[in-house]
């Protein structure tokens, strides 16, 4: 039996009828064509599946949509404005923080949610806050000297 | 391939017991969901009723009273714990504890109440709050009960909880006087669940350094997170030094009952038992001296 | 995963011997064991529920009785699917008979049990302590059904 689910998705509400067992990334994906977050282990432990929940980085995988009925959701097609690129993708993209790109729109929730809640974080809490999120390809080493740019503020934002 | 099945999200706490009094055994409780997503995504738990109790804002909170200690509601969040001012001040080893848990992800999502009825011996809250003394609070239409943690956890996730009931709050009684908690588990991945956790809270005299009261909880030793109390004894009344703390060590090796996996086998798991035993009855001897 | 032990029956060896291969004998002694049903003289059909926490296993499984060397040794071999199709069991079970005097036996069994598929896979530390447990019911069952047809 289908329920009613409204959710704002980077900012534009939607309201969706799906089945309960429905899981929060396949709301995103399959229902509102957000292809952006992507599933990539389907055991909880990849993180590429993040995405933010009311100001909290969540694995979208792990999360019936029902329970961020309500919710705002920030995923990674919302972190640009436009086609102007988020401080934190600029500097992915100066400092080679990808190779394969398959992890990078979690890893890119996880590093904004961390900088929304610590503007200045040192670099053990840098990597805490990517902890959840597991890359193949890059070592780690370039997405931390990423958010270190960022952090010292090297892309400062126009507001 | 998670099957179809009826879910309803109560209001209330009455709401949600109301529904587990109608449909018992045959419905499946759900929180955060960050452990039994896991399995429900594979198959292997299936529900024909889910019941989402998420929504449930009365139990998310956390409570400090100087003389009765702290009250934290089943459904407040690991993140919210680790963040806490007054669990950071007060009683910092959940804090600790609740830092080194999962990811940020699973703790922004995931909850206290969730994770101990899930029961899984190599869970972290549960030897951390045996440690701490701590007693639960369960719920149902016919009432409420309280128990002890230790006698919360029945065998391999199995817990005492009955048929429509819930677990609502956990206690952790006011910290005695001159008493230190500490925690560690070993992994070999960080984040990963404990290949073996050792939470140990020493009580000490006044100012005699002897050992008036001690707790040494195992977790993944035992089918359940496993109280020590061999190796309590042999810290008990006395005079807390490092040849006991290593005596202590080493009868906690013997008592504990692990299994063999993937991850480690019995042998290690039993030598693991022993260093850390030792390594965090240090370091709570440490805090003790310092309260 | 390997279970293995051995216990002594006061009782003369061919009646042992006897017992354990009527039947259903062995199959009967697991835990959790449903229907039972004979195939022939050496097959066995049954169902077996089990429950750990969250994970409830509902098992069909087929035994066969393979090495068969009166009165001393005796083999069966199981497999069983899940009825999910969520794990695979298989099973391997000697039972090994000693005679210490007219009227006493050693009775040494050895269970190899092993899983795969989801169950083992993504149940595995669930179902690892699980099937530990299981075995020591199963061999606690054969001991009681043993005595209790047997006495000693």
């Amino acid at each position: 039996m289908k329920k009613e689910l409204r959710l704002t998705v980077n900012g534009q509400p939607y309201e969706l009828y799906i089945k309960p067992k429905t899981l929060l990334v396949e709301a995103l994906r399959d229902h509102l064509g957000l292809t952006g977050t992507k599933r990539g282990c389907n055991c909880s432990s990849c993180g590429a599946c993040t995405v933010i929940l009311n100001g909290m980085a969540v694995k979208s995988c792990s999360i019936l949509a029902l329970q961020a009925d309500g919710g705002e959701i920030l995923s990674i097609e919302g972190l640009a404005k436009g086609t102007e690129l988020h401080p934190l993708q600029k500097a992915f993209l100066d400092h080679g923080a990808f190779q394969c790109g398959f992890c990078t729109p979690g890893m890119l929730m996880s590093a904004t949610a961390l900088l929304d809640e610590n503007p200045k974080p040192n670099k053990e809490q840098m990597k805490e806050g990517i902890d959840g999120n597991i890359c193949r390809c890059t070592g780690y080493n370039s997405i931390i000297r990423a958010i270190t740019a960022v952090v010292k503020g090297e892309y400062k934002e126009e507001k | 391939m998670i099957r179809d099945f009826e879910y309803f999200a109560p209001k209330t706490l009455k709401e949600a017991l109301t529904l587990l009094d109608k449909y018992q055994d045959e419905c499946k409780v759900i929180a955060g969901g960050q452990s039994l997503l896991i399995l429900m995504r594979q198959g292997l738990v299936t529900a024909q009723y889910l019941i989402d109790i998420k929504g449930l804002s009365e139990l998310s909170y956390i409570k400090s009273d100087a003389r009765e200690g702290l009250r934290i509601g089943a459904l407040t969040t690991h993140r919210a714990i680790e963040k806490s001012p007054v669990i950071q001040k007060k009683f910092s080893v959940l804090a600790e504890m609740e830092r080194r848990l999962a990811s940020i992800q699973t703790r922004n999502w995931g909850t206290i109440g969730g994770n101990i009825c899930h029961a899984d011996p190599a869970g972290d809250p549960a030897p951390v709050l045996m440690a701490l003394n701590a007693t639960l609070s369960m719920a149902s239409l016919k009432g409420k009960r309280n128990m002890a943690v230790e006698d919360f956890c029945l065998d391999y996730f199995e817990t005492a909880l009955e048929p429509g009931e819930l677990l609502t709050e956990i206690r952790v009684p006011a910290t005695p006087p001159h008493t230190g908690t500490a925690y560690t588990k070993f992994n070999v991945i960080e984040s990963d669940l404990a290949t073996v956790g050792v939470a140990l809270s020493i009580t000490l005299g006044s100012s005699d350094g002897v050992c008036r009261d001690v707790r040494i909880a195992l977790g993944a030793a035992a089918p359940t997170p496993m109280r020590a109390k061999q190796a309590e004894a042999v810290l008990r009344g006395k005079k807390v030094t490092n040849n006991l703390l290593k005596e202590a060590g080493e009868m906690a090796s013997t008592e504990a009952e692990p299994l063999s996996d993937i991850y480690a086998s019995e042998e290690y798991r039993r030598e693991l038992v022993k260093v850390l035993v030792n390594r965090v009855g240090k370091e709570a001897l440490a805090r003790a001296k310092q309260a | 995963m390997l279970i293995e032990g051995k216990f002594t029956m006061k009782a003369p060896i061919q009646q042992v011997w006897d017992f354990l291969l009527e039947p259903g004998t062995l199959a009967s002694c697991v835990p959790g064991a449903e229907k039972m049903e004979a195939i022939d003289d050496k097959t066995y059909e049954g169902v077996v529920k089990q429950k750990v926490g969250p994970i409830s296993v509902r098992l069909k499984f087929t035994q066969t009785l393979t090495e068969i060397d009166p009165p001393k040794h005796v083999k069966a071999i199981g497999r069983g699917a899940d009825v999910t199709k969520a794990g695979i069991f298989s099973q391997e079970t000697t039972v090994d008979l000693t005679e210490i005097s007219k009227d006493e036996v050693e009775v040494a069994y050895r269970s190899n049990v092993s899983m795969v598929g989801r169950l083992a896979t993504f149940g595995e530390r669930i179902m690892r302590a699980k099937v530990n447990k299981v075995g020591e019911e199963f061999t606690r069952n054969l001991q009681e059904r043993l005595r209790s047809r047997i006495g000693g």
